[in-house]
């Protein structure tokens, strides 16, 4: 048995090993103490069947909210508004950006404005030309956003939630027209 | 032999006094016997005054069944209420989450865009 152990061991850990690499760790659990307005969600799989079963209540916009979320198996949302700049290191991002270099992430979308002090990436992982997970970070002078998304999600049908939820649809032309003449 | 022949007579003899001593017992127990003086009184009037055995003790059985059975209803009933908000908070953080993510995804697309038609 006691030459056994090992075995058992290093089979348990092999089957746990996928599992943990598939899941984006983000720890920034010292920002909340620090921002004036903090949103911290973390939706497993259960938690998420739950909400299924709240949305499906006949309502239009329930139905599409239910439908987004049927593919997804986990989501994590870290938000922190900040009253005063430099209440985060850059440095706090890189354990999760070194997570995002692993196979199948990619990076897709990647904004770094100096004169803003604004850095936005989309990353999305891909198994077999199907998204399979979506990764965003936002970081400003006073606001820093991590949202992850494990599994498939329709990203046009995600940005179109805008709209429905009192934000209204980004007029991009005519932003950047407004941009432009700042 | 001899032995056996005495102990048969013996077991004999005991046979027929257990025989008439049931008998006189069984006489005895049948026998007629005249009821005390003011019976039928005594039960009439209890009859008549509503005698119950022990009331506390004939429903003690219902109301611990019925304590049990509202018990069940009530833990039922706080289950189906914590399943409902536990889902009702899912549900909303499921909201709040996909209405964040849809922000920040319009944000970081705009910025491209921007950025795009500025280079």
């Amino acid at each position: 048995m006691m030459k056994l152990r090992p075995v058992i061991l290093l089979m348990a850990c092999a089957a746990l090993a996928p599992r943990l690499a598939a899941q984006i760790q983000i720890n920034l659990d010292g920002l909340a103490s620090k921002a004036k307005e903090s949103v911290e969600i973390t939706l497993d799989s259960s938690m998420l069947q739950m909400a299924g079963s709240f949305l499906s209540s006949g309502k239009p916009e329930d139905a599409k909210l239910k439908n987004l979320l049927s593919g997804v198996k986990a989501i994590t949302v870290r938000n922190f508004k900040f009253a005063q700049e430099g209440q985060y290191r850059p440095e706090d991002l890189q354990s999760i950006r070194a997570q995002l270099h692993s196979p199948g992430w990619s990076k897709v979308v990647g904004v770094d404005s100096k004169a803003d002090r604004k850095t936005a990436e989309i990353y999305t992982k891909t198994d077999q030309g199907r998204i399979v997970g979506v990764t965003i970070l936002s970081a400003e002078p006073k606001e820093l956003a991590v949202i992850y998304i494990d599994g498939t999600i329709d990203l046009a049908g995600l940005a179109s939630l805008g709209a429905n939820f009192g934000i209204p649809p980004i007029p991009i032309t005519d932003q950047s027209k407004t941009k432009g003449k700042e | 032999m001899v032995a056996s022949a005495v102990a048969g007579e013996a077991l004999t003899a005991g046979n027929g006094n257990f025989t008439m001593n049931l008998e006189d017992q069984l006489r005895d127990a049948l026998r007629r016997r005249n009821p005390s003086v003011g019976f039928a009184e005594r039960v009439a009037a209890r009859a008549h005054s509503g005698y119950r055995v022990d009331p506390v003790r004939r429903f003690r059985g219902l109301w611990t069944a019925s304590a049990v059975a509202l018990a069940a209803v009530v833990m039922f009933a706080a289950t189906l209420l914590w399943r409902r908000a536990q889902e009702e908070r899912a549900g909303h953080e499921a909201v709040l989450a996909l209405r964040i993510a849809s922000e920040k995804l319009n944000q970081v697309r705009s910025e491209v865009l921007w950025h795009t038609e500025n280079q």
